[in-house]
């Protein structure tokens, strides 16, 4: 425990170049083997009738070893009334499979998969396991990185169960999608390193999709954001979600997020 | 004859001994960002025999100081960058050698000396390694095919280091 404590105190970090270090999905690398790492997700999202809701997603990470990691995370909100209530949770876990490095650069893939759970009504056309659907998600992502630049493409499979504790999923809706995704990060600052404890900032740019399997209603939602990575060591991420188009009913896909994160580094051996 | 191969054994052992590497400059791969030289620094400093790592952020070189009497061998290094999520692009040790005759093929404990001219190094000396996992994964292809003639080489015992004096 002391060790624990000590390692807290003196030493977070984080493993991914911070390009690739993108607010609304995962790249193919991984956090370094024995880091935890925290964050939440604080989004507010617009309501068809214009009212603001609120949802926060805590997460912890843990780099179970360079090519493993795992993440469990909860979902709250105050989308019913009565308050910010406690929704669901997830499990997410990712394996690196492919790795190409070179000087200032990369290529890496890696599988993921997420199983959910979900106590909100359902409410909509869109599968959303993160917050919204019981359910599971499997994929595979792959990052390339060339000095400053990351880019990122996904392509899960996406299946939606009933929620808790009776919500059944609708038998008119489909209940599989298809996501892609496709993130482009770029560091702006610093040109040029001078040490550690320099602020970077990234300009990042994200296109989310997904297609309905059994009915072809699709959805494209752009996510523009600013992240700022303080003393190596701290990310504030700040975004604004914008639905493109969409051909299903979505009850509120627009709004601002702004995302925390640290990495406790050299937690676990 | 136990006598002799013991005897030999010690010789060995001691010019090893002899030989201490002192620096390990490395240069990682896969990234561009300070936060990933910062993942690659906290793991080199959790090696007990380390005594500070300077960095160049904008090269990726990571200059590890060691300790006094240190028996790591370059594997510990290899295994930490890796931990971190990257890769070694190339790797330079420092060793303090006490009138060590190498020449090509030579090995010496762990260590064998390639692409190099039969030589005494004496005091501060550098030495690269190219091993697989040393060096890039491009520049690899291209040595196996240069070191075909050493069969040590391709066989890639991660315990047997290749050396090339610089």
């Amino acid at each position: 425990m002391k060790h624990f404590i000590v390692f807290i105190l003196i030493s977070f970090s984080q493993q991914t170049n911070a390009q690739e270090l993108f607010v609304m999905t995962e790249p193919a690398s991984n956090m370094p083997a024995g880091a935890i790492g925290v964050r939440t997700l604080n989004s507010f999202m617009y309501e068809k009738d214009g009212t603001l809701n609120y949802h926060i997603m805590p997460e912890i990470m843990w780099g179970i070893t360079a090519k493993w990691m795992i993440h469990v995370q909860s979902f709250h909100s105050n989308r019913t009334t009565g308050g910010l209530k406690t929704e669901g949770g997830s499990l997410y876990a990712k394996y690196r499979f492919y790795s190409n490095d070179d000087m200032h650069k990369h290529f890496r893939m890696a599988l993921y998969g997420r199983y959910s759970k979900n106590r909100a009504d359902i409410h909509q056309d869109e599968i959303e396991t993160m917050g919204h659907n019981t359910g599971y998600e499997g994929g595979l992502v792959a990052t390339k990185l060339v000095n400053k630049v990351a880019i990122s493409s996904s392509l899960s499979f996406e299946k939606a169960l009933n929620n808790m504790p009776n919500y059944k999923f609708p038998t008119t809706q489909s209940n599989n999608a298809t996501n892609y995704t496709l993130s482009v990060g770029k560091l702006m600052y610093p040109k040029n390193y001078t040490s550690l404890k320099q602020t970077n900032i990234n300009l990042m740019c994200e296109f989310l999709g997904q297609r309905l399997n059994a009915n072809g209603k699709s959805n494209l939602d752009i996510v523009p954001s600013l992240q700022f990575i303080i003393r190596s060591q701290a990310r504030i991420d700040f975004a604004y979600r914008k639905q493109l188009y969409s051909t299903m009913t979505r009850t509120a896909p627009n709004g601002f997020m702004v995302k925390f994160e640290y990495t406790f580094f050299n937690v676990t051996k | 004859m136990k006598k002799i191969i013991f005897a030999i054994a010690f010789l060995i052992a001691s010019v090893i001994t002899n030989a201490q590497i002192t620096k390990v400059e490395i240069m990682a791969t896969g990234l561009t960002c300070s936060m990933c030289s910062n993942a690659i620094n906290k793991q080199l400093k959790t090696i007990a025999e380390v005594e500070k790592v300077d960095i160049d952020l904008n090269k990726n070189l990571f200059v590890v100081t060691l300790k006094a009497d240190n028996k790591l061998t370059p594997k510990t290094f290899k295994d930490k960058v890796e931990k971190a999520g990257f890769f070694i692009g190339s790797m330079v040790l420092s060793v303090n050698f006490a009138n060590q005759n190498v020449e090509d093929n030579k090995q010496i404990d762990n260590y064998i000396f390639i692409d190099t001219k039969a030589q005494t190094l004496n005091g501060l000396a550098k030495v690269k390694v190219l091993d697989k996992g040393y060096v890039t994964s491009k520049e690899y292809k291209k040595l196996a095919k240069t070191f075909v003639k050493y069969q040590t080489y391709a066989k890639g015992d991660e315990g047997i280091f290749h050396l090339k004096a610089i």
